[in-house]
């Protein structure tokens, strides 16, 4: 099979998309560790693998408002994501008395966003 | 000729006391299942929980800094507040049934799992940390408790408890006892309409006790002062034999109806004189998950006419002319018994109202529906009584707080094993039994030594 071992980087396409969680600062940058992802969001920052250099691929499923909800889903501060809709996630923080960003709320109640968190139907 | 004259029969009134549900918390109607899991109602429990113990631990230990599980640091002595969680060796894991090997311990042990090698830990939404020490004592705690706990990391990981600081009770609102004059609540749990042990002419004499039918016109003024009676859970028992998913025969079906019918004649017995609430327990033809939903108005056609019969939710909390009572069927309790242990009952029930919470062991062991936004079981408001039903023995004392609440804890029996409910006198929170026995006399026999 030698043609197979030649042609292995076409025959497995590598192309990632931009997705993965991203934080626009971070001060631990290498002690990141996968294990903490789910629970502590703010502290995580991804191998630069799934990082997008360049410019923004304008062809993506999602937009910056999916990105601010995505981190929202992410930060344990506000409890586990899953199985909740965003919406009441963020009125249970906003009744537990944690303060949740207004602009979650005005995302999630005006713009076109997903309604569901970012594990919804995957897991 | 003078007509006769029937002798005027001089009429009782029965006492009035003001009635009010609180049950509205345990109430899953408006509850969408969205495939949530159990994480949520524990985040909502811990959250709250958490958020009183940082207000609270302040004035317990000022000078201790308080941090999360993984901000330990070795050595440094600090508060840290989460969720027990009980390792126990022989609690039944749904896994043991796929192990190839099969130890010499059984898989299920039917009483009491707990093992002298269990041990704690405390775990927060950054980790879990495992407990040592021996101020904690693992027999005490079960899982889904929420406690401060003071002490520091030590060089293995654990964490050296030096002490532990629960809640405590709940503020009390300060009950306005308005009445003078003596009034009753009859409690009444395990009646089991249906069962082999349960006898009729028990419930019967019960019923007519309270309906004022028995007894001379002193007994009937006694009667007439019960204003309220709670039936707290098995109240019936379908036999089981019948219950195996098989399509049932006709002549079962009418088994099967017969002690709901039963009961619901007596219930209206006692309904047409006195409000009484009817709680689902462990037997009764309601859903298996706490919090317990109402027992179905169409099982009671005949009682259900009468606006002082109330179908209620387990747990169950109501106040009567501002005595605030909350209660449960027994599950809670019994639950706490295999997982841990007490010299009784009541010391069970003390323990749940200084944790702050009804049922500590739910979701863990004990069956409960999946809320996100709440954890019901939360108990806010202290409550003046405290019961539990569908126990083994009859057990009461009082509880203080230390600021200055006061609760009666009543342990109520079975009904059909014991035949004594419970009467409580509103005015001054005492607790005393009504014992109803009825034995055939025994034939003696003299015998020629």
């Amino acid at each position: 099979m030698a043609t197979a071992s030649s042609n292995i980087k076409g025959f497995y396409r590598q192309k990632k998309k931009e997705s993965g969680i991203r934080k626009p600062t971070s001060t631990k940058s290498d002690k990141s560790s996968l294990l903490h992802a789910a629970t502590l969001g703010s502290d995580f920052t991804p191998p630069s693998a799934l990082v997008s250099h360049g410019s923004p691929d304008l062809k993506d499923d999602y937009d910056k408002n999916e990105d601010v909800l995505r981190q929202f889903d992410m930060n344990s501060a506000y409890g586990p994501c899953l199985g909740m809709s965003r919406l009441a996630r963020w009125e249970r923080a906003q009744r537990l008395g944690l303060n949740p960003p207004k602009e979650i709320e005005g995302l999630l109640k005006g713009t076109k966003v997903r309604s569901e968190c970012l594990w919804d139907g995957c897991i | 000729m003078t007509a006769m004259e029937i002798d005027t029969e001089k009429n009782i009134q029965r006492k009035h006391s003001t009635y009010q549900s609180l049950d509205k918390t345990f109430d899953i109607q408006n509850e969408i299942y969205r495939g949530q899991q159990y994480s949520q109602i524990y985040f909502a429990r811990l959250h709250t929980m958490r958020t009183l113990l940082y207000s609270l631990v302040t004035h317990w230990k000022p000078h201790v800094p308080v941090c999360t599980v993984l901000g330990l640091e070795e050595g440094k002595e600090c508060i840290i507040v989460g969720t027990l969680y009980k390792h126990m060796q022989l609690k039944p894991c749904v896994l043991d049934e796929y192990s190839k090997e099969r130890s010499a311990v059984p898989l299920v042990k039917p009483h009491n799992f707990m093992h002298p090698d269990d041990h704690l830990v405390l775990e927060d939404e950054s980790g879990r940390v495992k407990l040592g020490g021996t101020v904690l004592s693992p027999s005490t705690y079960v899982t889904g408790g929420v406690i401060a706990l003071h002490g520091k990391e030590t060089t293995a990981g654990d964490f050296l408890v030096l002490d532990v600081f629960e809640a405590g009770l709940a503020p009390q609102i300060v009950p306005q006892l308005k009445s003078r004059e003596d009034k009753y609540v009859v409690f009444i749990s395990g009646v089991s309409v249906g069962s082999s042990t349960s006898n009729p002419l028990q419930f019967q004499l019960l019923v007519d006790h309270i309906t004022g039918h028995l007894g001379d016109e002193q007994e009937q003024g006694i009667a007439a002062e019960i204003v309220h009676v709670v039936f707290a859970g098995n109240s019936v028992e379908i036999p089981l034999g019948l219950l195996n998913g098989q399509n049932l025969a006709s002549k079962d079906q009418s088994r099967v109806s017969e002690a709901v019918q039963v009961l619901d004649i007596l219930l209206s017995q006692i309904a047409v004189g006195v409000s009484v609430d009817i709680m689902p327990g462990s037997n009764d033809p309601a859903n298996f998950a706490l919090p317990q939903q109402p027992l179905n108005r169409c099982l009671f056609p005949g009682s259900r006419t009468f606006n002082t019969f109330n179908s209620c939710t387990n747990p169950h909390c109501f106040e009567l002319d501002g005595v605030r009572f909350l209660g449960t069927s027994g599950q809670n309790i019994d639950d706490l018994k295999k997982y841990s242990e007490a010299r009784d009952e009541l010391e069970f029930m003390e323990r749940t109202l200084k944790w702050r919470h009804l049922a500590p062991t739910a979701p863990n062991t004990l069956g409960c529906y999946p809320f996100t936004d709440r954890d019901p079981f939360l108990i806010e408001s202290c409550p003046h009584v405290y019961f539990v039903g569908n126990q083994d023995k009859y057990g009461t004392r009082i509880l203080e707080g230390s600021e200055g609440q006061m609760v009666r804890l009543i342990s109520i029996p079975k009904f059909c094993n014991t035949g004594l409910a419970v009467v409580l006198n509103l005015r001054n929170l005492e607790c005393h039994t009504l014992s109803f026995g009825a034995q055939p006399s025994t034939l003696k026999t003299f015998n020629d030594a």
